[in-house]
């Protein structure tokens, strides 16, 4: 079963390759024709194609491109003309170290707030449950964004404005502080505009599973009531919970570049950007790359996950 | 009465859509009208205005009432022949003077139209041509036709941004920008997951698996930088901004019309159908698809408000056509011309609640109309 799930996630990478490989070569002429100087004779111009490996067919092309991409080997940057792969690993743990708990504390509190809500319908919870929920589906993030950042940086200057460190930067222990103040905004806006999604859902799930028999019935046994919700009612929809957390990832790794760019922060969404700004297209394909990768990563993990917590996955996985 | 709020709010957008923006009283999106960053004109009544003053030969005198200090700057535009005259409360100034039919366009800081006028080439002319309070009137004998621009901190209904130019005009202009990409790339995507939907459902099989992977392929992908890859590449009209998100937004109709589909293929009288001898394609049409529709008019409705925040993030981070006045485009310049470190609210407000309230009106509207094909989730 684990086999079959990383058979699928490698499946979706090469897509991604593939789609990157294919989409650098759709572009009028070929991707060198505007870093070379026309003067240049015919010789040259097929000398460089040699260097960079156009001269080889499509399919060669495509096997070499991918062998690369599983060696993190992403050539040069066409403006900074360093590896792809250093400016990549300063970026992505900064983009990492952003998303992570932003996911996890949305979840956990969209969970909290949305069981809350299922419990005690018709209350403050569940009216602020709905409504938060409404405008995380239809309010841009950027705009919260930019509205808390006017309010929380610029006319109460509570927060930094740009960067992921101050200039100059700190050192020792004040460099994590510095960090981490700078990282506080940006986590704080996009916990606000997702745990309302998160919690509409867990609560819609909670109002079906708490109206089954079996939930009068452990009531009817005289369990502690938060038994009943927490080990009851929130363990059966566990599994459902964590293909959400699965389908949300490409929303999340997206909101990144948003937030990112907002908060002028040194992440690879924001790599993506200016690179794409610039016509930078190795480093536009890497990062690319490097967020599918990230995407799919996590995705196989929370698959695992529920494997754990849903016996009938497991179960029926060993038996296949 | 509140069922009706977004079907009305709706009709409001198209029709704001749809108008001429002169009919409402406001400029071209795409001129500067006003000075940059100027405050909305309700905002802050102890700054000067910014006034235009139009003399022609059908109305050759023009009044101004004058209660505050003397404005930023002004400018002078048309053409003209004869004089005109600027009366102050305290003296009379001749503007130009010209025998023959000329163009003007003067600025107030211009040295030479300061010699004109006989004041020192350091002299603040709006100082000079404003010195008080009171009444004032432009006036023009012969014949043409001048514009006066006073040049204050406040400009119309929600003020200007960094080039001048009227933030309600370009507000208005994004309504049909976001309108257009949503419904047009919603139903493009529509039609696309309808047809491949209705291919899986029904013929199941190799297409079926086939289809069915990439919508879980295309599901795990993150879309926005795909997205900003793709309109890097292929450039940034609406056109292909248009295609390549919907390209990008069917897997869920499919996902949906495909459950239509298999739940009706093997349904008694589907069968019937086939053993009366029913093609495929009349089956399809005539019995999956009128099943499928109003479920699929939810979906549209429920589809439009992604695309429209996909189109303003994309818009946001500037891969948008520049010249195309959009609301994400709008809260882009904002950002990049830092609009709050001005305190220039008036630029990021009414884009931000403009693309918050489409998305609520269509997500209502889906709702409802999720409502009237399955009664049982009125209920709830």
């Amino acid at each position: 079963m684990i086999f079959r799930r990383i058979g699928g996630a490698a499946l979706v990478l090469l897509i991604v390759v593939a789609l990157n490989f294919f989409l650098f070569r759709v572009m009028p002429g070929d991707p060198l024709s505007g870093m070379m100087d026309p003067k240049l004779s015919a010789e040259a111009k097929d000398k460089i194609r040699a260097m960079w490996g156009l001269d080889k067919p499509l399919g060669e092309q495509f096997f070499i491109y991918v062998g690369q991409m599983a060696t993190f080997n992403f050539g040069m940057s066409m403006t900074t003309q360093r590896p792809v792969w250093d400016e990549l690993r300063s970026r992505v743990p900064n983009t990492v170290a952003l998303l992570l708990p932003a996911l996890l504390l949305s979840a956990a509190l969209g969970i909290y707030l949305g069981v809350k809500a299922a419990v005690a319908r018709g209350s403050l919870t569940e009216k602020l449950v709905i409504w938060s929920g409404a405008v995380s589906f239809s309010v841009p993030s950027f705009f919260v964004q930019i509205v808390l950042l006017m309010c929380f940086a610029y006319t109460l200057p509570l927060f930094p404005l740009r960067g992921s460190s101050s200039i100059p930067p700190p050192v020792g222990a004040t460099a994590v502080f510095d960090y981490l103040w700078h990282l506080s905004l940006p986590l704080i806006s996009l916990v606000a505009l997702s745990f309302g999604g998160w919690a509409l859902y867990i609560r819609n799930m909670m109002v079906k599973t708490l109206g089954e028999d079996y939930i009068l019935m452990a009531v009817a046994r005289g369990l502690p009531k938060g038994r009943v919700v927490w080990n009851h009612a929130f363990r059966s929809i566990l599994p459902p919970v964590l293909t959400m957390l699965l389908l949300s990832l490409p929303g999340v790794v997206s909101g990144a570049v948003l937030t990112e760019t907002v908060f002028s922060l040194n992440g690879a969404g924001s790599l993506l950007l200016e690179a794409v700004n610039s016509h930078n297209y190795p480093v536009a394909q890497a990062a690319f790359y490097i967020m599918a990768l990230l995407t799919v990563l996590c995705n196989l993990l929370a698959d695992l996950l529920c494997a754990l917590a849903d016996p009938r996955v497991r179960l029926g996985g060993e038996q296949a | 009465m509140k069922r009706f709020i977004s079907p009305v709010a709706l009709l409001i957008l198209i029709f704001l859509s749809f108008i001429e923006l002169s009919a409402i009283g406001l400029p071209e999106s795409d001129t500067a009208s006003a000075p940059p960053w100027s405050k909305p004109e309700w905002l802050d009544s102890s700054e000067a205005p910014t006034v235009l003053l139009r003399v022609s030969d059908s109305s050759p005198a023009q009044a101004l009432s004058w209660s505050w200090n003397a404005p930023l700057n002004f400018a002078i535009t048309g053409h003209l022949r004869g004089e005109l005259v600027w009366k102050t409360p305290e003296k009379d100034f001749t503007l130009a003077k010209t025998a023959s039919e000329t163009a003007l366009d003067i600025n107030g800081n211009d040295m030479s139209f300061k010699r004109a006028l006989g004041e020192r080439p350091f002299a603040s002319l709006p100082g000079v041509l404003f010195p008080t309070t009171g009444e004032y009137e432009l006036s023009l004998t012969g014949s043409g036709d001048v514009t006066f621009r006073v040049d204050g901190g406040r400009w119309g209904w929600l003020g200007a941004d960094q080039r001048g130019r009227d933030v309600a005009s370009l507000f208005v202009r994004g309504v049909s920008v976001s309108l257009i990409v949503g419904l047009s790339a919603t139903l493009i995507a529509t039609l696309l997951g309808t047809s491949l939907g209705l291919l899986s459902g029904y013929a199941g099989g190799v297409l079926d698996s086939l289809i069915m992977r990439a919508v879980d392929v295309l599901l795990s992908i993150p879309t926005l930088p795909i997205l900003m890859v793709m309109a890097g590449i292929l450039g940034k009209s609406l056109v292909t901004l248009v295609l390549i998100l919907s390209l990008f937004s069917w897997m869920g109709t499919a996902r949906m019309v495909r459950a239509v589909a298999m739940s009706l293929r093997d349904a008694p009288w589907v069968e019937n159908l086939r053993a009366l001898g029913a093609k495929r394609s009349y089956i399809i049409f005539r019995h999956l698809l009128p099943e499928a529709t109003p479920l699929l008019l939810a979906n549209i409705a429920l589809g439009v408000p992604g695309v429209i925040l996909a189109e303003a993030g994309l818009s946001f981070l500037g891969l948008s056509d520049p010249r195309l006045p959009s609301w994400g485009r709008m809260l882009h310049e904002a950002h990049t011309y830092g609009a709050f470190t001005k305190g220039a609210w008036w630029m990021i407000l009414p884009p931000g609640f403009g693309i918050a309230a489409v998305c609520l009106i269509f997500m209502d509207i889906g709702r409802r109309l999720e409502e009237m094909s399955d009664p049982r989730l009125k209920s709830s």
